[in-house]
C-alpha cells in the first residue's frame, strides 16, 4: 500500500509542479507566457537527459544533437514549400516537397531521435567514463557542423524560418507532461532496474548477468526520442531555428538544470528545469531592466549565465546529489528508513577490475587439531 | 589421491582435463599483467555438487584465476569450458546467464538499493521472471534470517551481513557453479563460524560446483571437498585438506623452512 502511494507521489509531483507552472502563467501576459512555455519545453529536454544520465550515471553531452535533429526535421517538413524553395533550394527533393501536419512532426521529431540515438549509441555506449564523456561531446559537434554545412538537409548556417507556432502554454504542458510519464513507465522496467544496478556498480552488474551496454542503450534511445520530441516542440515555439540554438549553449544550460535537480531522480530533473529556468528568464529579463516595486534594475549583458555557472558550482560543492537530493518526489517521507548513501551519478572508476589482493593478513596454514 | 605437481607443468599437454558435461574447466590457461606471469598453464576444474579450494599466498593467482573462470580476465593462451561449451571469449554477463555466479571481495552490493532490491536483481538478471524472483528472495531472505532488515539499504548493514546478502543475490540466480572470492576478508573471528554455515548452507541451497578462496585456509579446508593450491601463478599442490595439511610443499609456501620444520615436529611421534 505504502509503496503504491509512493510509486503515485513520483508520478503525479512532477506533474504537478507542471500544472502548477502552467496555471500560474496563463495568468501572465502573452510575451511572459511565451517565456513559460520556453521553461517547459527546456524542461522536457532536462527531462530527456535524465531518462539516460539518471539511470546510467554516464554524463552525455550530445543529447542536444537528438534535439537539434527532432527540431529541423519538424521545422523544414512543417515550413510552407515555397519558403523551403526559396531559402533552401539545394534541399533534396523529398525534403523540399514534403508536408506534414505539426502533429506529426512531434512523432516525427521522436523518431528521429530514437533511431539518431541508437545508432550513435551503438558506436559510443560501448566506451566507458571519461572517454564515454568527451565522444557525445564530439556528436553534438558533429551534428552542428552537419547541419551548419550541409545544405541538401537543411538551410545551412541560416535559420529555418516560417514554421507554424503551435507550441502553446498548453501544448508546452502537455508535451513535458508526456515526457514525464514516459521518462515514469521507462522507470518502472526491468531494464531500467538493471541500469540503475550498473549505476551503483558496474563491475558486481556483470557478474551477476547484466549487459551494462544493452541496457545503456535501451535508456539513451528513449532519451533520444524524447530529446527529439522536445526539439520539434522547441521548434514550433520558437518558430525557426538555427543551429546555434540547438549547441553548447542549450547543451550547457539543460545540463546544469540536472545537476542543480538532482541527477538521480525524474523529479529533480523537473523541478531543476522549471526553478532555473524561472531563475534565467527573470534575469535575463532583468538584463533588459524591470521593475522590482519602485526600483528600476537593469544587468550587465551576460550575468544571468554566469549566475547560472555559480549556481550550478555551489549546488555540485554543497549538495552534490542537488536540491531535491536525487530523491523522487515524497519519496523520503514513504521510506522509513535515512536517506539513500551513494551518489546519483557514480563514476566509473568502479568498473575497473583490479585483482586486487588484501593485505597479507595472518595465516594459519597448520591444522589446527 | 595427492597430485604433487613437482614437475613442470608446462610439460602436460593443455587437454590433459577431458572437456565433459556438468563441468567447468579451464585448461592451460596463462595471463599476463604488464609482462608478469599472473597464471601459468593452469589446468583446473570442479564439478556440478563439488566444492573446490583454492589457497595460496598473496599474489599466487586465486583470484585471477576466478576472474578468468568468470570472464573478468582474459587469457593469453587456453580455453575455459562450462559443460562442455567454449566461454573463453564470453563477456562476464553472458557467463553469469549460463550459470555461472560469483561473490566478489568486499562485497560489492548495489548499496542504494535495499536487501531485498539486492537478492531480487541476482534473479531478474538472468532473467528469471518478477514474481519468480520475489519469492526466490522472500524464501532465501527467510533462510538467512534477513527478513526484519529487508527494505534497509544494504550499506546500513554490518560486513558480515553484507556477505550474507552478497551470497543470497548469488545462490537467487540459481547457479551452476558459484565462486566465493574472499568472503571472510575483513570479517571478525567470532563471524566466521556464522558465514561457514551461510556457505554450507548456499552449497547445499544451490546444488552447484563451488570454487571457494580465502586468505583463511582453515577456513577453506573446512569446508572443501577438494583443494588445489596456487603459488607464483602454478598449481603447486591438489588433494583433500587432511592431504594438504600435511603437504610439505603448500606449508613451505605459505611459512618458509620455519614452517616446515614446525611440520616435521608436528609430524614426529
Amino acid at each position: 500500500m505504502r509503496s503504491k502511494f509512493r510509486l503515485v507521489a513520483e508520478l503525479v509531483g512532477p506533474l504537478a509542479a507542471v500544472a502548477i507552472v502552467t496555471v500560474y502563467g496563463s495568468t501572465m501576459s502573452i510575451a511572459q507566457q511565451g517565456n513559460v512555455t520556453n521553461i517547459l519545453v527546456t524542461a522536457t529536454i532536462v527531462v530527456a537527459l535524465y531518462v539516460f544520465t539518471g539511470n546510467s550515471g554516464v554524463m552525455s553531452f550530445g543529447q542536444v544533437s537528438f534535439v537539434a535533429v527532432g527540431a529541423f526535421a519538424a521545422g523544414i517538413l512543417t515550413s510552407p514549400t515555397l519558403s523551403r524553395q526559396a531559402n533552401m533550394p539545394s534541399l533534396f527533393k523529398f525534403l523540399g516537397t514534403t508536408q506534414i501536419s505539426n502533429f506529426d512532426s512531434l512523432l516525427l521529431g521522436a523518431g528521429l531521435g530514437a533511431l539518431f540515438a541508437l545508432l550513435v549509441g551503438v558506436v559510443l555506449l560501448r566506451l566507458s567514463g571519461l572517454s564515454a564523456g568527451i565522444a557525445t561531446f564530439a556528436v553534438l559537434e558533429i551534428t552542428y557542423d552537419v547541419l551548419s554545412y550541409w545544405d541538401k538537409i537543411g538551410p545551412g548556417v541560416m535559420p529555418v524560418v516560417l514554421v507554424p507556432v503551435t507550441t502553446t502554454l498548453v501544448m508546452g504542458a502537455l508535451g513535458l507532461g508526456v515526457a514525464i510519464a514516459v521518462a515514469f513507465a521507462y522507470q518502472r522496467t526491468r531494464s531500467c532496474r538493471l541500469l540503475r544496478a550498473t549505476r551503483e556498480d558496474a563491475v558486481a552488474a556483470q557478474g551477476i548477468g547484466i549487459s551494462i551496454f544493452q541496457h545503456r542503450l535501451i535508456a539513451f534511445t528513449i532519451s533520444g526520442a524524447i530529446a527529439g520530441f522536445a526539439g520539434a516542440l522547441f521548434v514550433h515555439e520558437l518558430g525557426s531555428i538555427s543551429t546555434g540554438q540547438v549547441y553548447i549553449d542549450l547543451t550547457f544550460a539543460t545540463l546544469a538544470m540536472l545537476v542543480v535537480g538532482g541527477t538521480g531522480s525524474l523529479w529533480g530533473a523537473v523541478l531543476g528545469g522549471i526553478a532555473l529556468g524561472v531563475l534565467e528568464t527573470f534575469l535575463s529579463n532583468a538584463e533588459n531592466g524591470v521593475a522590482i516595486g519602485s526600483l528600476h534594475v537593469t544587468l550587465p549583458n551576460g550575468l544571468s549565465v554566469v549566475i547560472v555557472g555559480v549556481i550550478m558550482v555551489v549546488v555540485l560543492i554543497f549538495a552534490p546529489r542537488g536540491i531535491t537530493g536525487s530523491h523522487e518526489f515524497l519519496e523520503r517521507f514513504f521510506s522509513h528508513g535515512p536517506a539513500k548513501t551513494g551518489t546519483g551519478t557514480e563514476s566509473e572508476s568502479t568498473a575497473k577490475m583490479p585483482d586486487e589482493e588484501p593485505p597479507e593478513v595472518p595465516l594459519s596454514p597448520r591444522p589446527t587439531s | 589421491m595427492s597430485h604433487l605437481a613437482d614437475e613442470p607443468v608446462e610439460d602436460a599437454p593443455a587437454t590433459r582435463i577431458p572437456v565433459a558435461t556438468d563441468r567447468l574447466v579451464c585448461s592451460g590457461v596463462s595471463v599476463a599483467f604488464a609482462g608478469v606471469r599472473a597464471l601459468d598453464q593452469v589446468n583446473f576444474s570442479v564439478n556440478r555438487g563439488e566444492v573446490v579450494g583454492l589457497i595460496g599466498p598473496n599474489g599466487a593467482g586465486k583470484t585471477t584465476l576466478l576472474n578468468v573462470l568468470t570472464g573478468f580476465t582474459g587469457v593469453v593462451t587456453g580455453s575455459v569450458h562450462l559443460d562442455g561449451r567454449d566461454i573463453t571469449r564470453l563477456a562476464p554477463h553472458r557467463r553469469a546467464r549460463l550459470g555461472l555466479e560469483r561473490t566478489f571481495q568486499h562485497g560489492r552490493l548495489f548499496s542504494g538499493l535495499t536487501v531485498r532490491e539486492n537478492v531480487e536483481l541476482g534473479a531478474i538478471a538472468v532473467r528469471v521472471s518478477k514474481r519468480k524472483a520475489r519469492s526466490t528472495t522472500a524464501r532465501l531472505l527467510a533462510a538467512l534470517d534477513l527478513e526484519k532488515v529487508a527494505d534497509v539499504p544494504v550499506a546500513q548493514l554490518s560486513h558480515g551481513d553484507q556477505q550474507h546478502v552478497s551470497v543470497a543475490r548469488a545462490v537467487a540466480a540459481a547457479p551452476r557453479y558459484l565462486m566465493f572470492d574472499e568472503p571472510a576478508a575483513g570479517l571478525p573471528e567470532g563471524s566466521l563460524t556464522q558465514l561457514g554455515l551461510v556457505i554450507e548452507w548456499a552449497i547445499k541451497e544451490s546444488g552447484a560446483g563451488i570454487v571457494l578462496i580465502d586468505h583463511n585456509v582453515d577456513f577453506v579446508l573446512n569446508l572443501s571437498d577438494r583443494v588445489v593450491v596456487l603459488d607464483y601463478g602454478k598449481v603447486l599442490a591438489e588433494g583433500s585438506s587432511d592431504e594438504i595439511r600435511q603437504n610439505v610443499n603448500v606449508v613451505s609456501a605459505y611459512l618458509g623452512e620455519a614452517g616446515v620444520e614446525n611440520l616435521a615436529a608436528s609430524q614426529a611421534p
